[in-house]
Protein backbone atom coordinates (compact mmCIF):
# COMPACT_ATOMS: atom_id res chain seq x y z
CA UNK A 1 0.00 0.00 0.00
CA UNK A 2 3.08 2.28 0.36
CA UNK A 3 4.08 1.90 -3.15
CA UNK A 4 0.88 3.35 -3.79
CA UNK A 5 1.33 6.66 -1.91
CA UNK A 6 4.26 7.09 -3.17
CA UNK A 7 3.09 6.24 -6.56
CA UNK A 8 0.32 8.84 -6.20
CA UNK A 9 3.02 11.39 -4.62
CA UNK A 10 5.10 11.47 -8.02
CA UNK A 11 2.15 11.64 -9.85
CA UNK A 12 1.01 14.83 -7.85
CA UNK A 13 4.69 15.99 -7.85
CA UNK A 14 4.72 15.63 -11.91
CA UNK A 15 1.61 17.62 -11.94
CA UNK A 16 2.90 20.58 -10.00
CA UNK A 17 6.92 20.97 -11.15
CA UNK A 18 6.06 19.01 -14.82
CA UNK A 19 5.94 22.31 -16.70
CA UNK A 20 9.49 23.52 -15.69
CA UNK A 21 10.77 20.05 -15.66
CA UNK A 22 9.51 19.50 -19.17
CA UNK A 23 12.51 19.45 -21.66
CA UNK A 24 10.98 21.16 -24.32
CA UNK A 25 8.17 23.97 -24.77
CA UNK A 26 4.41 21.47 -25.31
CA UNK A 27 3.46 23.95 -28.03
CA UNK A 28 6.69 24.38 -30.28
CA UNK A 29 5.76 23.32 -33.22
CA UNK A 30 8.95 21.83 -35.47
CA UNK A 31 7.29 20.27 -38.76
CA UNK A 32 10.31 18.51 -39.95
CA UNK A 33 10.89 16.69 -36.72
CA UNK A 34 6.93 15.38 -36.59
CA UNK A 35 5.91 11.53 -35.73
CA UNK A 36 9.96 10.85 -34.46
CA UNK A 37 10.07 7.68 -32.23
CA UNK A 38 11.19 8.03 -29.14
CA UNK A 39 14.90 9.07 -28.94
CA UNK A 40 17.90 10.79 -26.96
CA UNK A 41 15.99 14.32 -27.60
CA UNK A 42 12.56 13.21 -28.00
CA UNK A 43 12.21 10.71 -25.25
CA UNK A 44 8.73 9.60 -26.02
CA UNK A 45 8.65 10.60 -29.38
CA UNK A 46 6.83 13.38 -31.26
CA UNK A 47 3.17 13.97 -32.01
CA UNK A 48 1.98 15.34 -35.73
CA UNK A 49 3.23 18.84 -35.67
CA UNK A 50 6.26 17.65 -34.33
CA UNK A 51 5.60 18.73 -30.43
CA UNK A 52 7.64 16.94 -28.20
CA UNK A 53 5.12 14.38 -26.51
CA UNK A 54 6.94 13.87 -23.00
CA UNK A 55 6.67 17.74 -22.14
CA UNK A 56 2.78 17.45 -23.32
CA UNK A 57 2.34 14.69 -21.24
CA UNK A 58 4.13 16.92 -18.55
CA UNK A 59 2.16 20.25 -18.95
CA UNK A 60 -0.89 18.12 -19.60
CA UNK A 61 -0.63 16.56 -15.79
CA UNK A 62 -1.54 20.10 -14.54
CA UNK A 63 -4.81 20.03 -16.96
CA UNK A 64 -5.76 16.68 -16.33
CA UNK A 65 -5.23 16.47 -12.23
CA UNK A 66 -5.73 19.84 -11.76
CA UNK A 67 -9.35 20.73 -13.26
CA UNK A 68 -9.96 16.65 -11.98
CA UNK A 69 -8.97 17.95 -8.18
CA UNK A 70 -11.38 21.70 -9.08
CA UNK A 71 -13.92 19.74 -10.37
CA UNK A 72 -14.17 17.53 -7.20
CA UNK A 73 -13.82 19.72 -5.04
CA UNK A 74 -16.09 22.03 -6.25
CA UNK A 75 -18.69 18.69 -6.34
CA UNK A 76 -17.44 17.93 -2.48
CA UNK A 77 -18.73 21.60 -0.84
CA UNK A 78 -21.85 21.18 -3.30
CA UNK A 79 -22.71 18.03 -2.37
CA UNK A 80 -22.26 18.19 1.54
CA UNK A 81 -24.23 21.17 1.67
CA UNK A 82 -27.29 20.02 -0.39
CA UNK A 83 -26.71 16.32 1.64
CA UNK A 84 -26.60 18.61 5.44
CA UNK A 85 -29.65 20.64 4.33
CA UNK A 86 -31.29 17.18 4.00
CA UNK A 87 -30.57 16.12 6.99
CA UNK A 88 -30.80 19.26 9.15
CA UNK A 89 -33.40 21.31 7.19
CA UNK A 90 -36.70 19.39 8.02
CA UNK A 91 -38.83 16.84 6.39
CA UNK A 92 -39.82 19.06 3.24
CA UNK A 93 -35.77 20.21 2.57
CA UNK A 94 -34.66 16.73 3.21
CA UNK A 95 -37.50 15.38 0.31
CA UNK A 96 -36.66 17.91 -1.80
CA UNK A 97 -33.19 17.66 -2.10
CA UNK A 98 -33.03 14.00 -1.78
CA UNK A 99 -35.83 14.12 -4.95
CA UNK A 100 -33.40 16.53 -6.61
CA UNK A 101 -30.09 14.04 -5.73
CA UNK A 102 -32.59 11.25 -7.62
CA UNK A 103 -33.20 13.50 -10.66
CA UNK A 104 -29.43 13.83 -10.90
CA UNK A 105 -28.40 10.45 -10.14
CA UNK A 106 -30.99 9.12 -13.51
CA UNK A 107 -28.47 11.28 -15.83
CA UNK A 108 -25.80 8.51 -17.00
CA UNK A 109 -23.28 10.51 -16.15
CA UNK A 110 -20.98 10.59 -18.94
CA UNK A 111 -24.26 11.26 -21.57
CA UNK A 112 -25.20 14.39 -19.50
CA UNK A 113 -21.67 15.61 -18.91
CA UNK A 114 -20.78 15.79 -23.03
CA UNK A 115 -24.36 17.16 -23.49
CA UNK A 116 -23.94 19.97 -20.96
CA UNK A 117 -20.83 20.95 -22.50
CA UNK A 118 -21.57 20.42 -26.23
CA UNK A 119 -24.55 22.15 -26.12
CA UNK A 120 -22.90 25.30 -23.51
CA UNK A 121 -19.79 25.27 -26.15
CA UNK A 122 -16.71 23.45 -26.15
CA UNK A 123 -14.25 24.66 -23.30
CA UNK A 124 -13.30 24.51 -20.03
CA UNK A 125 -15.31 26.60 -18.00
CA UNK A 126 -18.48 24.58 -19.67
CA UNK A 127 -16.48 21.15 -19.00
CA UNK A 128 -16.04 22.25 -15.27
CA UNK A 129 -19.89 22.70 -14.99
CA UNK A 130 -20.97 19.87 -16.89
CA UNK A 131 -18.79 17.46 -14.54
CA UNK A 132 -19.77 20.01 -11.18
CA UNK A 133 -23.26 19.03 -12.21
CA UNK A 134 -23.17 15.64 -12.70
CA UNK A 135 -20.77 15.07 -9.46
CA UNK A 136 -22.58 15.91 -6.25
CA UNK A 137 -25.21 13.57 -5.55
CA UNK A 138 -22.75 10.69 -3.95
CA UNK A 139 -21.77 13.05 -1.46
CA UNK A 140 -25.15 14.83 -0.77
CA UNK A 141 -26.46 11.14 -0.03
CA UNK A 142 -23.57 9.82 1.93
CA UNK A 143 -23.49 13.67 3.97
CA UNK A 144 -27.43 13.06 4.74
CA UNK A 145 -27.11 9.51 5.85
CA UNK A 146 -24.42 10.18 8.30
CA UNK A 147 -25.79 13.53 9.48
CA UNK A 148 -29.29 11.88 10.11
CA UNK A 149 -27.50 9.37 12.52
CA UNK A 150 -25.73 12.08 14.43
CA UNK A 151 -29.16 13.90 15.16
CA UNK A 152 -30.26 12.10 17.49
CA UNK A 153 -26.83 11.27 19.45
CA UNK A 154 -26.87 12.76 22.76
CA UNK A 155 -24.03 15.55 21.87
CA UNK A 156 -25.60 17.09 19.24
CA UNK A 157 -29.29 16.93 21.31
CA UNK A 158 -26.92 18.78 24.06
CA UNK A 159 -25.66 21.64 21.62
CA UNK A 160 -28.67 22.17 20.10
CA UNK A 161 -30.26 22.59 23.76
CA UNK A 162 -27.38 24.50 24.97
CA UNK A 163 -28.29 26.77 22.45
CA UNK A 164 -26.15 26.70 19.65
CA UNK A 165 -26.93 27.67 16.20
CA UNK A 166 -27.92 24.87 13.27
CA UNK A 167 -24.81 26.68 11.76
CA UNK A 168 -22.18 26.44 14.42
CA UNK A 169 -23.80 22.58 14.88
CA UNK A 170 -23.12 21.61 11.56
CA UNK A 171 -19.62 23.02 11.60
CA UNK A 172 -18.50 21.83 14.94
CA UNK A 173 -20.37 18.40 15.41
CA UNK A 174 -21.11 17.68 11.87
CA UNK A 175 -18.33 18.54 9.14
CA UNK A 176 -15.52 16.55 11.49
CA UNK A 177 -17.70 13.09 11.32
CA UNK A 178 -18.53 13.83 8.04
CA UNK A 179 -14.65 14.26 6.83
CA UNK A 180 -13.21 10.80 6.98
CA UNK A 181 -16.57 9.41 4.62
CA UNK A 182 -16.48 12.12 2.38
CA UNK A 183 -12.76 12.00 1.80
CA UNK A 184 -13.23 8.07 0.31
CA UNK A 185 -15.90 9.21 -1.70
CA UNK A 186 -13.83 12.31 -2.99
CA UNK A 187 -10.87 9.87 -3.88
CA UNK A 188 -13.26 8.05 -6.46
CA UNK A 189 -14.95 10.87 -7.86
CA UNK A 190 -11.27 12.75 -8.36
CA UNK A 191 -10.12 9.11 -10.17
CA UNK A 192 -14.27 9.70 -11.84
CA UNK A 193 -12.98 13.26 -12.77
CA UNK A 194 -10.14 12.67 -14.39
CA UNK A 195 -11.61 9.94 -17.02
CA UNK A 196 -14.44 12.14 -17.34
CA UNK A 197 -12.13 15.12 -18.34
CA UNK A 198 -10.04 12.78 -20.73
CA UNK A 199 -13.42 11.68 -21.96
CA UNK A 200 -14.52 14.60 -22.71
CA UNK A 201 -11.38 15.90 -24.59
CA UNK A 202 -11.52 12.83 -26.67
CA UNK A 203 -14.35 13.43 -27.95
CA UNK A 204 -13.91 16.88 -28.67
CA UNK A 205 -16.10 18.74 -25.89
CA UNK A 206 -13.29 19.03 -23.43
CA UNK A 207 -10.43 21.43 -22.92
CA UNK A 208 -9.23 22.57 -26.44
CA UNK A 209 -6.27 22.39 -28.61
CA UNK A 210 -3.52 23.00 -28.57
CA UNK A 211 -3.57 22.96 -24.87
CA UNK A 212 -1.72 19.62 -23.74
CA UNK A 213 -4.58 17.45 -21.88
CA UNK A 214 -4.24 13.97 -22.04
CA UNK A 215 -7.68 12.87 -23.78
CA UNK A 216 -7.24 15.53 -26.32
CA UNK A 217 -3.83 14.02 -26.89
CA UNK A 218 -5.42 10.98 -27.84
CA UNK A 219 -7.81 12.06 -30.15
CA UNK A 220 -4.51 13.86 -31.94
CA UNK A 221 -2.92 10.46 -31.53
CA UNK A 222 -5.72 8.49 -32.81
CA UNK A 223 -5.60 9.53 -36.26
CA UNK A 224 -1.68 8.59 -36.47
CA UNK A 225 -2.72 5.38 -34.73
CA UNK A 226 -1.66 3.21 -38.00
CA UNK A 227 1.76 4.91 -38.25
CA UNK A 228 2.93 5.91 -34.75
CA UNK A 229 1.00 3.82 -32.35
CA UNK A 230 3.08 4.73 -29.23
CA UNK A 231 2.00 7.83 -29.80
CA UNK A 232 -1.57 6.56 -28.47
CA UNK A 233 0.01 4.91 -25.65
CA UNK A 234 1.51 7.30 -23.52
CA UNK A 235 -1.20 9.19 -22.71
CA UNK A 236 -3.87 6.44 -21.64
CA UNK A 237 -1.03 5.00 -19.63
CA UNK A 238 -1.05 8.02 -17.95
CA UNK A 239 -4.19 8.53 -17.07
CA UNK A 240 -5.07 4.09 -16.36
CA UNK A 241 -1.75 5.40 -13.99
CA UNK A 242 -3.23 7.78 -12.23
CA UNK A 243 -6.78 6.55 -12.13
CA UNK A 244 -5.58 3.42 -10.92
CA UNK A 245 -3.03 5.27 -7.83
CA UNK A 246 -6.27 7.46 -6.24
CA UNK A 247 -8.33 4.38 -6.13
CA UNK A 248 -5.75 2.38 -4.52
CA UNK A 249 -5.47 5.29 -2.55
CA UNK A 250 -8.95 5.34 -1.71
CA UNK A 251 -9.32 1.56 -0.81
CA UNK A 252 -6.95 2.09 1.96
CA UNK A 253 -8.33 4.85 3.13
CA UNK A 254 -11.67 2.83 3.53
CA UNK A 255 -10.26 -0.08 4.69
CA UNK A 256 -7.94 2.16 7.47
CA UNK A 257 -11.42 3.59 8.33
CA UNK A 258 -13.56 0.09 8.79
CA UNK A 259 -10.81 -0.48 11.29
CA UNK B 1 -47.26 -3.81 -0.88
CA UNK B 2 -49.68 -1.61 -3.24
CA UNK B 3 -48.92 1.21 -1.32
CA UNK B 4 -45.57 0.21 -1.28
CA UNK B 5 -45.35 -0.01 -4.93
CA UNK B 6 -47.31 3.40 -5.28
CA UNK B 7 -45.04 4.61 -3.49
CA UNK B 8 -42.19 3.86 -5.71
CA UNK B 9 -44.25 4.61 -8.72
CA UNK B 10 -44.70 8.31 -7.76
CA UNK B 11 -41.41 8.89 -7.23
CA UNK B 12 -39.71 7.45 -10.32
CA UNK B 13 -42.82 9.68 -11.89
CA UNK B 14 -41.29 12.77 -9.94
CA UNK B 15 -37.83 11.75 -10.95
CA UNK B 16 -38.75 11.90 -14.41
CA UNK B 17 -40.28 14.90 -14.56
CA UNK B 18 -37.32 16.37 -12.68
CA UNK B 19 -35.03 15.26 -15.42
CA UNK B 20 -37.18 16.64 -17.96
CA UNK B 21 -37.58 19.73 -16.70
CA UNK B 22 -33.26 19.70 -16.04
CA UNK B 23 -33.00 18.91 -19.60
CA UNK B 24 -35.54 21.47 -20.77
CA UNK B 25 -34.13 24.13 -18.80
CA UNK B 26 -30.16 23.32 -20.10
CA UNK B 27 -31.09 23.62 -23.97
CA UNK B 28 -33.35 26.88 -23.12
CA UNK B 29 -30.44 28.59 -21.21
CA UNK B 30 -28.26 27.69 -24.08
CA UNK B 31 -26.08 30.41 -25.54
CA UNK B 32 -26.79 31.69 -28.85
CA UNK B 33 -29.66 31.99 -30.76
CA UNK B 34 -31.15 28.62 -31.83
CA UNK B 35 -33.78 29.90 -33.63
CA UNK B 36 -30.83 31.65 -36.01
CA UNK B 37 -28.69 27.94 -35.88
CA UNK B 38 -31.29 26.38 -36.84
CA UNK B 39 -32.36 28.46 -39.80
CA UNK B 40 -28.94 28.74 -40.53
CA UNK B 41 -28.51 24.62 -40.74
CA UNK B 42 -31.87 24.87 -42.57
CA UNK B 43 -31.33 27.10 -45.60
CA UNK B 44 -27.31 27.05 -45.68
CA UNK B 45 -27.67 31.18 -46.71
CA UNK B 46 -27.59 34.39 -44.93
CA UNK B 47 -30.77 34.12 -43.10
CA UNK B 48 -33.30 36.90 -43.61
CA UNK B 49 -34.49 38.63 -39.78
CA UNK B 50 -38.10 37.57 -40.48
CA UNK B 51 -37.39 33.98 -41.38
CA UNK B 52 -35.51 33.90 -37.98
CA UNK B 53 -38.56 34.85 -36.36
CA UNK B 54 -40.47 32.80 -38.29
CA UNK B 55 -38.64 29.62 -37.20
CA UNK B 56 -38.87 31.34 -33.59
CA UNK B 57 -42.10 31.12 -33.53
CA UNK B 58 -42.59 27.76 -35.39
CA UNK B 59 -39.96 25.83 -32.35
CA UNK B 60 -42.02 27.91 -29.65
CA UNK B 61 -39.17 29.76 -28.41
CA UNK B 62 -41.05 33.07 -28.48
CA UNK B 63 -43.54 31.85 -25.38
CA UNK B 64 -42.36 32.19 -21.76
CA UNK B 65 -40.47 29.27 -20.17
CA UNK B 66 -42.96 27.42 -18.51
CA UNK B 67 -45.37 27.84 -21.76
CA UNK B 68 -42.89 26.38 -23.45
CA UNK B 69 -41.91 23.43 -21.18
CA UNK B 70 -45.49 21.98 -21.26
CA UNK B 71 -46.09 22.42 -24.59
CA UNK B 72 -42.61 19.91 -25.05
CA UNK B 73 -43.43 17.87 -22.50
CA UNK B 74 -47.14 17.21 -23.34
CA UNK B 75 -46.60 15.24 -26.67
CA UNK B 76 -43.47 13.76 -25.37
CA UNK B 77 -46.14 11.99 -22.77
CA UNK B 78 -47.40 10.28 -25.61
CA UNK B 79 -44.18 9.04 -27.36
CA UNK B 80 -43.86 12.53 -29.57
CA UNK B 81 -40.81 13.89 -29.02
CA UNK B 82 -41.52 16.65 -31.99
CA UNK B 83 -39.22 16.75 -35.37
CA UNK B 84 -35.79 17.39 -36.13
CA UNK B 85 -34.68 21.44 -36.15
CA UNK B 86 -32.90 20.81 -39.24
CA UNK B 87 -34.27 18.18 -41.37
CA UNK B 88 -38.26 18.83 -40.23
CA UNK B 89 -37.80 14.98 -40.10
CA UNK B 90 -39.91 13.32 -37.04
CA UNK B 91 -37.42 12.77 -34.13
CA UNK B 92 -38.60 9.48 -33.06
CA UNK B 93 -38.22 7.16 -36.26
CA UNK B 94 -34.48 7.91 -36.51
CA UNK B 95 -34.03 7.92 -32.55
CA UNK B 96 -35.17 4.13 -33.35
CA UNK B 97 -33.19 3.22 -35.83
CA UNK B 98 -30.05 4.48 -33.31
CA UNK B 99 -31.34 2.01 -30.53
CA UNK B 100 -31.72 -0.71 -32.92
CA UNK B 101 -27.79 -0.55 -33.66
CA UNK B 102 -27.13 0.17 -29.78
CA UNK B 103 -29.38 -2.27 -27.80
CA UNK B 104 -27.49 -5.55 -29.71
CA UNK B 105 -24.00 -3.91 -28.67
CA UNK B 106 -25.08 -3.15 -25.40
CA UNK B 107 -26.65 -6.67 -25.10
CA UNK B 108 -23.38 -8.16 -26.34
CA UNK B 109 -21.03 -6.24 -24.01
CA UNK B 110 -22.97 -7.47 -20.52
CA UNK B 111 -22.97 -11.10 -22.28
CA UNK B 112 -19.71 -10.71 -22.66
CA UNK B 113 -19.06 -8.77 -19.16
CA UNK B 114 -21.15 -11.87 -17.07
CA UNK B 115 -18.69 -14.28 -18.95
CA UNK B 116 -15.96 -13.26 -17.91
CA UNK B 117 -16.88 -11.74 -14.31
CA UNK B 118 -19.15 -14.30 -13.02
CA UNK B 119 -16.62 -17.31 -13.14
CA UNK B 120 -13.94 -15.06 -11.81
CA UNK B 121 -15.84 -13.68 -8.99
CA UNK B 122 -16.69 -17.55 -8.30
CA UNK B 123 -12.91 -18.99 -7.98
CA UNK B 124 -11.99 -15.75 -6.58
CA UNK B 125 -14.37 -16.54 -3.44
CA UNK B 126 -13.70 -19.87 -3.53
CA UNK B 127 -10.03 -19.14 -1.74
CA UNK B 128 -10.31 -15.44 -0.27
CA UNK B 129 -7.33 -14.05 0.10
CA UNK B 130 -5.33 -16.70 -2.39
CA UNK B 131 -3.60 -15.50 -5.40
CA UNK B 132 -6.97 -16.29 -7.43
CA UNK B 133 -8.61 -13.67 -5.44
CA UNK B 134 -5.94 -11.49 -5.28
CA UNK B 135 -5.45 -11.70 -9.38
CA UNK B 136 -9.40 -10.78 -9.87
CA UNK B 137 -9.06 -8.16 -7.59
CA UNK B 138 -5.29 -6.62 -9.72
CA UNK B 139 -7.93 -7.24 -13.08
CA UNK B 140 -10.68 -5.48 -11.36
CA UNK B 141 -9.29 -2.68 -10.13
CA UNK B 142 -6.75 -2.08 -13.57
CA UNK B 143 -9.66 -2.52 -15.25
CA UNK B 144 -12.05 0.38 -13.80
CA UNK B 145 -8.95 2.38 -14.07
CA UNK B 146 -8.85 2.19 -18.11
CA UNK B 147 -11.16 4.38 -20.11
CA UNK B 148 -13.40 2.67 -22.62
CA UNK B 149 -11.92 4.97 -25.87
CA UNK B 150 -8.17 3.84 -24.97
CA UNK B 151 -9.66 0.10 -24.63
CA UNK B 152 -10.99 0.58 -27.45
CA UNK B 153 -8.41 1.85 -29.49
CA UNK B 154 -5.85 -0.81 -27.86
CA UNK B 155 -7.67 -3.61 -28.87
CA UNK B 156 -8.01 -2.19 -32.73
CA UNK B 157 -4.48 -1.80 -32.68
CA UNK B 158 -3.73 -5.17 -31.85
CA UNK B 159 -6.32 -7.00 -33.68
CA UNK B 160 -7.22 -4.94 -36.39
CA UNK B 161 -4.15 -3.39 -37.46
CA UNK B 162 -1.25 -5.64 -36.17
CA UNK B 163 -3.10 -9.39 -36.40
CA UNK B 164 -5.65 -8.46 -39.03
CA UNK B 165 -7.83 -10.64 -37.51
CA UNK B 166 -11.25 -8.67 -37.46
CA UNK B 167 -12.73 -5.59 -39.00
CA UNK B 168 -12.86 -2.17 -36.73
CA UNK B 169 -14.33 0.11 -38.68
CA UNK B 170 -18.31 0.75 -39.56
CA UNK B 171 -20.71 -2.02 -38.92
CA UNK B 172 -21.60 -4.00 -42.47
CA UNK B 173 -21.01 -7.68 -40.92
CA UNK B 174 -21.78 -9.23 -37.98
CA UNK B 175 -18.01 -9.51 -37.55
CA UNK B 176 -17.82 -5.70 -36.55
CA UNK B 177 -19.58 -6.71 -33.77
CA UNK B 178 -16.72 -8.54 -32.19
CA UNK B 179 -14.48 -5.89 -31.22
CA UNK B 180 -16.92 -2.93 -30.07
CA UNK B 181 -18.84 -5.87 -27.86
CA UNK B 182 -15.46 -7.28 -26.39
CA UNK B 183 -14.52 -3.56 -25.54
CA UNK B 184 -17.65 -2.75 -24.05
CA UNK B 185 -17.55 -6.34 -22.12
CA UNK B 186 -14.46 -5.76 -20.68
CA UNK B 187 -14.83 -2.28 -19.21
CA UNK B 188 -18.23 -3.54 -17.51
CA UNK B 189 -16.48 -6.78 -15.95
CA UNK B 190 -14.14 -5.19 -13.95
CA UNK B 191 -16.82 -3.57 -12.30
CA UNK B 192 -19.01 -6.48 -12.50
CA UNK B 193 -16.35 -8.78 -10.61
CA UNK B 194 -15.54 -6.55 -7.86
CA UNK B 195 -19.36 -6.39 -6.86
CA UNK B 196 -20.08 -10.02 -7.53
CA UNK B 197 -16.91 -10.95 -5.66
CA UNK B 198 -17.86 -8.49 -2.62
CA UNK B 199 -21.77 -10.04 -2.55
CA UNK B 200 -20.49 -13.55 -2.77
CA UNK B 201 -17.87 -13.27 -0.12
CA UNK B 202 -20.55 -10.83 1.95
CA UNK B 203 -23.11 -13.55 2.15
CA UNK B 204 -20.75 -16.57 2.72
CA UNK B 205 -19.77 -15.00 5.68
CA UNK B 206 -23.29 -15.05 7.17
CA UNK B 207 -22.98 -16.93 10.75
CA UNK B 208 -25.90 -18.93 9.74
CA UNK B 209 -23.91 -20.97 7.33
CA UNK B 210 -22.27 -23.08 9.58
CA UNK B 211 -24.79 -23.29 11.70
CA UNK B 212 -26.95 -24.87 8.80
CA UNK B 213 -23.66 -27.14 7.90
CA UNK B 214 -23.51 -28.79 10.90
CA UNK B 215 -27.26 -29.68 11.13
CA UNK B 216 -26.59 -31.50 7.82
CA UNK B 217 -27.72 -29.02 5.08
CA UNK B 218 -25.54 -30.20 1.84
CA UNK B 219 -23.14 -27.64 0.54
CA UNK B 220 -24.83 -27.41 -2.44
CA UNK B 221 -27.93 -26.25 -1.54
CA UNK B 222 -26.58 -23.94 1.08
CA UNK B 223 -25.13 -22.15 -1.74
CA UNK B 224 -27.85 -22.20 -3.61
CA UNK B 225 -30.69 -21.39 -1.36
CA UNK B 226 -28.76 -19.37 1.11
CA UNK B 227 -25.17 -17.99 -0.40
CA UNK B 228 -26.86 -17.18 -3.74
CA UNK B 229 -30.11 -15.53 -2.46
CA UNK B 230 -28.09 -13.32 -0.19
CA UNK B 231 -25.26 -12.46 -2.56
CA UNK B 232 -28.62 -11.41 -5.54
CA UNK B 233 -29.21 -7.84 -3.35
CA UNK B 234 -26.01 -6.38 -3.82
CA UNK B 235 -26.01 -7.81 -7.74
CA UNK B 236 -29.12 -6.82 -8.60
CA UNK B 237 -28.36 -3.19 -7.32
CA UNK B 238 -25.33 -3.36 -9.64
CA UNK B 239 -27.16 -4.01 -12.44
CA UNK B 240 -29.48 -0.97 -12.47
CA UNK B 241 -26.12 0.92 -12.38
CA UNK B 242 -23.94 -0.95 -14.71
CA UNK B 243 -27.64 -0.34 -17.37
CA UNK B 244 -26.50 3.61 -17.04
CA UNK B 245 -22.88 2.47 -17.52
CA UNK B 246 -23.44 0.44 -20.52
CA UNK B 247 -25.45 3.10 -22.13
CA UNK B 248 -22.76 5.65 -21.77
CA UNK B 249 -20.14 2.92 -22.62
CA UNK B 250 -21.98 2.36 -25.98
CA UNK B 251 -21.92 6.02 -26.97
CA UNK B 252 -18.20 5.99 -25.96
CA UNK B 253 -17.90 2.86 -27.82
CA UNK B 254 -19.79 4.07 -30.96
CA UNK B 255 -17.71 6.53 -31.82
CA UNK B 256 -14.50 5.06 -31.29
CA UNK B 257 -15.48 1.91 -34.11
CA UNK B 258 -17.18 4.86 -36.22
CA UNK B 259 -20.65 2.73 -35.63
CA UNK B 260 -24.29 3.65 -36.37
CA UNK B 261 -26.35 4.37 -32.86
CA UNK B 262 -27.57 6.65 -30.00
CA UNK B 263 -23.78 7.62 -29.57
CA UNK B 264 -23.32 9.49 -33.12
CA UNK B 265 -26.83 10.09 -33.49
CA UNK B 266 -26.04 12.23 -30.36
CA UNK B 267 -22.75 13.49 -30.96
CA UNK B 268 -24.14 14.63 -34.25
CA UNK B 269 -27.14 15.93 -33.28
CA UNK B 270 -24.91 18.40 -30.40
CA UNK B 271 -22.88 19.53 -33.03
CA UNK B 272 -25.70 20.18 -35.32
CA UNK B 273 -27.55 21.98 -32.53
CA UNK B 274 -30.69 19.72 -33.29
CA UNK B 275 -32.07 20.29 -29.73
CA UNK B 276 -35.39 18.10 -29.99
CA UNK B 277 -33.03 15.26 -30.74
CA UNK B 278 -30.23 15.49 -27.98
CA UNK B 279 -33.50 16.05 -25.74
CA UNK B 280 -35.06 12.65 -27.41
CA UNK B 281 -32.04 10.92 -26.52
CA UNK B 282 -31.13 12.16 -22.98
CA UNK B 283 -34.81 11.30 -21.95
CA UNK B 284 -35.57 8.05 -23.35
CA UNK B 285 -32.14 7.52 -21.52
CA UNK B 286 -33.13 8.60 -18.42
CA UNK B 287 -36.82 6.97 -19.13
CA UNK B 288 -34.75 3.42 -19.66
CA UNK B 289 -32.73 4.14 -15.98
CA UNK B 290 -35.75 5.11 -14.11
CA UNK B 291 -37.56 2.14 -14.96
CA UNK B 292 -35.08 -0.31 -14.42
CA UNK B 293 -34.66 0.63 -11.24
CA UNK B 294 -38.22 0.77 -10.39
CA UNK B 295 -38.08 -2.96 -11.23
CA UNK B 296 -35.08 -3.57 -9.36
CA UNK B 297 -36.31 -1.88 -6.58
CA UNK B 298 -39.92 -3.99 -6.78
CA UNK B 299 -37.35 -7.72 -6.94
CA UNK B 300 -35.67 -6.46 -3.81
CA UNK B 301 -38.61 -6.81 -1.83
CA UNK B 302 -39.84 -9.61 -3.37
CA UNK B 303 -36.19 -11.68 -2.95
CA UNK B 304 -35.31 -9.99 0.87
CA UNK B 305 -38.34 -9.17 2.65
CA UNK B 306 -36.97 -7.43 5.15
CA UNK B 307 -36.17 -4.57 2.89
CA UNK B 308 -38.45 -1.43 3.15
CA UNK B 309 -39.76 -2.91 6.43
CA UNK B 310 -40.30 -0.50 9.04
CA UNK B 311 -38.14 -2.77 11.76
CA UNK B 312 -35.35 -3.89 9.20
Amino acid sequence: MRSVGVLAAIFIALALLGPSIAPHDPTAINIPARLSPPSATWWLGTDALGRDILSRLLHGARWSLGLAFIVSVIGLCMGTLAGLVAALGGKYADWIVMRATDTFLSFPDLVAAVVIAGVLGAGTGSLIFALCVTGWMRYARVARGIGLSLRSRGYVVQARLAGLSPLSIARWHYLPALLPSLTVVWTGMFARAILGISALGFLGFGVQPPTPEWGTMLLDARIHMRSTPLQMIWPGLAVVTCVLAINLVGDALRDALAH
Amino acid sequence: MTTVLFGLVLRAAVVLLGTALVTFALLWHAPGDPALAIALARYQVVVPDAVRDQVRAEAGFDAGFWTAFSAWLGPILTGDFGQSSVTGRDVWPDLLVAISHTAPLALAGLAIGLLISVPLALLATRNPGGLLDRGAVALASIGAAVPQYWLGLLLILLFAEHLSWLPAMGARTSMHMVLPALTLGLAVSASLTRILRSGIQEARGRPFLPAFRRRGVSGSALERDHVARHAAVPVITVFGLELAFLLEGAVMVEIIFARPGLGSFLVSAIEARDFPKVQAVVIVSVALFVTVNLMIDVLYRLIDPRIGEPHA
